[in-house]
């Protein structure tokens, strides 16, 4: 079960990571990653996991990195087989739940990457939330698989 | 406009919101469940014809009508897309892994570039392998582009460009399998896992 204890690994990264902005909002940031952009890309998304243990609805209204000459929140759409890709003004992080940042759905787009990323980069992301908090996370830069997981056909 | 104009429409999409909510949206943990969906699910989209058709590859023209007795995977994208693409040929990439080298070798596999004022021939040279070294961009004239998205019935849309201008397009993105007669023999939706096409391109490759 190594993929198991990698999970679990994370977690404990995470939770420990961000006690110290727990102290001060019930906003938490699990498991962020950004996908590793193939050459020519101009564009990659970031992904992750906004918890909220507080009792008030947030938003995350908007997000910055040093790594993109852009940084917007997006959405995916899938109408009738058409995937339709939008700019959102934020995203719900809603009270004693989460928002989900992940492929096909929500993600922190980065546009016009200033270097090219390379797998196991970390790249700064601060969050910005509607009630003026800040957060600055590092999300490490992981590739998509490319092979199927073995033994699992 | 006047403010109740405003409002009214506020309603109406809040209205349309909520119905894609209601009918469309996948909640959280359900990935699987929303596959296996698929798995059952896998039909033949609209069942457009398909066809021959000449593109240029980073290497010079490509013709599908010189691919007769191989399976030729085709899909329609654009390289500023940051998730939707690289989802599906990733997806494409795991599929091509797991072939032996023999049905390989009987296997092409297209990436054919919605984009072509931004997918210049230097980008889809380094962009297309970064997946599997087999897939190969490919693209044309707006028009040329257009004329092999309909023969397949691949639908796109270039978004308005924004302040920096920057644009997106919209974009069905299904894996299109044309069999070695050349025919089109199946139109694989979004999400399709690897081992279907596997299976697909194996059914498809079998005398």
């Amino acid at each position: 079960m190594p993929h198991f204890l990698l999970r679990i690994t994370i977690l404990l990264c995470a939770t420990l990571s961000f006690n110290l902005f727990a102290a001060e909002s019930n906003l938490h940031v699990d498991d962020p990653y950004v996908r590793l952009a193939p050459p020519g890309a101009q564009t990659t998304g970031a992904f992750m996991i906004i918890k909220n243990t507080g009792s008030a609805d947030r938003k995350l209204v908007n997000a910055e990195s040093t790594a993109a000459k852009t940084v917007q929140l997006h959405n995916h759409f899938n109408e009738n087989g058409v995937m339709k890709m939008r700019q959102v003004e934020s995203i719900d992080v809603k009270a004693n739940a989460q928002a989900e940042l992940k492929p096909g759905s929500y993600h922190v787009m980065l546009i016009d990457m200033k270097a090219e990323l390379k797998e196991g980069d970390s790249v700064p992301i601060t969050l910005i939330f509607d009630d003026g908090t800040k957060t600055t996370i590092t999300a490490p830069v992981r590739k998509l698989p490319m092979t199927m997981p073995a033994g699992k056909p | 406009m006047d403010r109740k104009t405003i409002w009214i429409a506020l309603i109406a999409m809040l209205a349309g919101v909520l119905v894609w909510l209601a009918f469309f949206w996948t909640p959280d943990g359900t990935q699987s469940l929303a596959q296996n969906k698929t798995h059952a699910q896998l039909q033949q989209a609209e069942t457009p014809a398909g066809g021959d058709f000449t593109l240029q590859s980073p290497d010079g023209a490509v013709s599908l009508a010189d691919q007769r007795g191989k399976v030729v995977l085709l899909y329609f994208g654009y390289t500023f897309c940051p998730d939707v693409c690289p989802t599906s040929l990733s997806t494409l990439a795991q599929a091509l892994s797991a072939l032996t080298p023999d049905e390989l070798a009987k296997v092409k596999s297209w990436f054919i570039s919605v984009d072509p004022e931004r997918d210049t021939m230097d980008v889809l040279k380094v962009y297309a392998p970064f997946f599997h070294p087999t897939i190969v961009g490919i693209s044309g004239s707006g028009e040329q582009v257009a004329q092999v998205a309909k023969l397949y019935g691949a639908r796109y849309m270039k978004q308005k460009p924004d302040a920096n201008g920057l644009y997106s397009v919209d974009h069905s993105s299904f894996i299109y399998v044309v069999a070695p007669d050349g025919k089109l023999a199946a139109s694989l939706p979004h999400g399709t896992p690897p081992q279907q096409i596997v299976d697909m391109i194996r059914s498809q490759l079998k005398p």
